[in-house]
């Protein structure tokens, strides 16, 4: 027997369609990179894997492909750790600078891209701290890009949480590190997951910044497809694509398996 | 006010620095270089030196160019001079090196096409004099005039533009440059957005061949509203793709795409513009004040593109045209009818880049208008 009330058609037909807007790019992406011709083109002119070959045979899209997962998993475990404090931070204090933090944490996402990435491109240069075109300039400003998203699903995860849970774990004897740990961690690990993988897939696919940071010798694989369409528009470029969507992909089920894993022990 | 002045009061010393750097600014000279490494002489003679591990900052073009460049200038170069070779391929470089000033140049060497590096150029103090550059490329006298006439910087490979058309749809092919806008192409010719190259030098062409002079905008703004409709691509591979398919019949590109699509077996051909011959270029630069070794190996690295070997290997891979007046046109670009004499290469036109970039602002809002509908 089930209490839900029934979803009117409407809703339906246009939540179906919404999913066909979500779904259609990435199916065009997927034929475009599986495309027989010679041009990135759409409806494909035959299919077949050679430009699947071409890219798992490419040393510059092979690098670029790792690069980039290097970069994005460093920049989500640091804005991971970070927006996870400032989150708790902004949820536990009720001083008028949080409230004023809430705004500015926010900024770098509401911020064009093109405007943070040559503003800190400016800046490193300017003040020559030797960041400029570095590794950790680059990974400053994946950071700075993704925490909003980590601080936004962890603060969401903390509204309504009793911290009466962890004052209890407390006058049980618990060390305040202990009491976070297992009491107020293991709440609010589904937001950080959540915004794990927000952070992980915002910092794999940043273009726009990077366009003004990237490293020498070193192209994250946006700039190397953004480079491969401009100077030959093959395929390679969707192929890459194809990749791209099945790592975040995985990444996002083995983060989700990771939490579920997570309540499964707390049970 | 008193203490300012008690700060600054008259001594000996301070009287002779201060006659010094009067006399300096007025002379002209530019106080940054005085005993900075910056301002010492940099020589380079053509042959192999040791830069001790060194590093030379370029900016070149991506992808499947950067591989080739790597494999077949790059790679050996490093192990000549045992230095390394920063290479990035993420353009724009104008707000890069705007950004930094003259005195904080991002890279040492910069592979540009005209409309940028003029840009640059005018933006500040950034380059070193092409005299001075030429000075130190005894490669350089091997190479046509044309290549150094721009006065920036030193052109190494270029191809011509033109339009490319499908000959098996276009019958007769088109006679001149103004056959772009005969009725039967409408919606089937094809060109640029604004921020392309070839757009720049399409539309910069247009004002030239429909009005007064290259600076009669209106006339070019009035070209453009004439060809529409037509179909507006980002890249020349775009294009080269519309092509193929059929829905674009004549085209805005430059001859080494064409053969490049020809030598695929796609349908198409050049009708290179005679009434102008602008040309496509990649000319480097070298950045002023960067420090004297590796401003000794941007010298050695340029003397070296403009070897014949490399020049080849741009031919035969990218249907590129040399400027070194010793290389024997490589077969694919021979067969299509490309030559390297005085005769061919005579008449090569550049447009004013320096009035074009102060105009920019209004031509691509003007034609962003017209390409809008």
């Amino acid at each position: 027997m089930r209490d839900e009330s029934p979803i009117p058609l409407v809703f339906k037909v246009v939540a179906g369609l919404a999913l066909l807007v979500l779904l259609l790019p990435l199916a065009i992406v997927v034929l475009a990179g599986l495309n027989a011709g010679d041009y990135l083109t759409f409806p494909p002119q035959g299919l077949s894997l050679r430009w699947v070959k071409a890219f798992l045979s490419s040393p510059v899209f092979l690098s670029a492909y790792f690069y980039s997962f290097l970069l994005a998993l460093a920049a989500t475990a640091i804005s991971t750790v970070i927006g996870t404090l400032a989150a708790l931070y902004l949820a536990r204090s009720g001083s008028r600078a949080a409230a004023f933090l809430r705004g500015y944490f926010m900024l770098p996402i509401v911020l064009p891209g093109v405007v943070l990435g040559l503003s800190l491109y400016v800046f490193f240069t300017t003040t020559d701290i030797g960041l400029a075109r570095t590794f950790t300039g680059l990974l400053i400003c994946h950071v700075l890009v993704t925490s909003p998203f980590v601080i936004a699903t962890v603060t969401a995860s903390l509204v309504g949480f009793d911290v009466s849970l962890e004052e209890a774990a407390r006058s049980l004897g618990a060390s305040p590190w202990t009491a976070f740990r297992k009491v107020t961690l293991r709440i609010i690990a589904p937001g950080i997951s959540a915004g794990c993988i927000f952070a992980f897939i915002v910092s794999f696919g940043q273009f726009e910044t990077t366009l003004f940071l990237s490293v020498p010798n070193r192209e994250p694989l946006p700039m190397a497809m953004y480079i491969s369409l401009r100077y030959k528009f093959e395929p390679t470029a969707a192929a890459a694509g194809i990749f791209a969507i099945a790592l975040v992909v995985i990444s996002t089920i083995i983060t989700s398996r990771l939490v579920s894993l997570r309540r499964v022990f707390r049970a | 006010m008193k203490n300012w002045i008690k700060g600054v009061a008259p001594t000996r010393r301070g009287f002779l620095k201060g006659s010094a750097g009067a006399l300096a600014l007025g002379s002209g000279v530019n106080l940054f270089n005085i005993n900075h490494a910056f301002s010492q002489d940099v020589v380079y003679d053509g042959t192999v030196f040791d830069a001790g591990g060194a590093t030379l900052r370029i900016a070149e073009w991506g992808g499947f160019w950067e591989e080739i460049i790597r494999k077949e200038l790059l790679d050996q170069f490093e192990k000549d001079f045992n230095c390394k070779i920063a290479y990035e391929s993420s353009f724009p470089w104008f707000p890069k090196f705007v950004a930094g000033g003259p005195q904080k140049p991002p890279f040492a060497v910069v592979n540009w096409n005209y409309g940028e590096m003029f840009k640059t150029a005018a933006a500040g103090d950034f380059f070193v004099p092409l005299d001075e550059v030429l000075a130190n490329l005894p490669n350089a006298k091997l190479i046509w005039p044309f290549a150094t006439e721009n006065g920036v910087g030193v052109t190494w490979s270029y191809s011509r533009y033109c339009y490319a058309y499908r000959i098996d749809l276009v019958d007769p092919k088109p006679a001149d440059f103004k056959t772009f806008w005969e009725e039967k192409f409408a919606g089937k010719r094809g060109t640029y957005i604004t921020s392309n190259g070839l757009q720049m030098d399409f539309f910069i062409a247009a004002c030239k061949l429909f009005g007064k002079d290259q600076y009669d905008l209106e006339a070019g703004y009035e070209a453009m509203r004439k060809a529409m409709p037509m179909k507006i691509s980002d890249f020349t591979g775009n294009m080269q793709a519309l092509l193929e398919r059929g829905e674009v019949e004549l085209a805005v590109q430059h001859d080494a795409e064409v053969y490049q699509q020809m030598d695929k077996g796609v349908k198409v051909a050049p009708m290179l513009w005679e009434e102008v011959k602008p040309i496509l270029t990649q000319t480097k630069t070298v950045s002023r004040y960067i420090e004297p070794t590796e401003k000794k190996l941007a010298y050695a690295l340029i003397n070296r593109t403009l070897e014949t070997k490399l020049q080849s290997v741009m031919g035969s891979t990218f249907y590129q045209r040399p400027v070194n007046r010793d290389v024997v046109i490589t077969e694919n670009l021979a067969s299509k009818g490309v030559t390297n004499t005085a005769d061919a290469i005579a008449g090569y036109w550049t447009p004013d880049w320096k009035s074009y970039n102060e105009h920019e602002e209004d031509i691509v809002e003007t034609v962003n208008g017209i390409f809008a509908g």
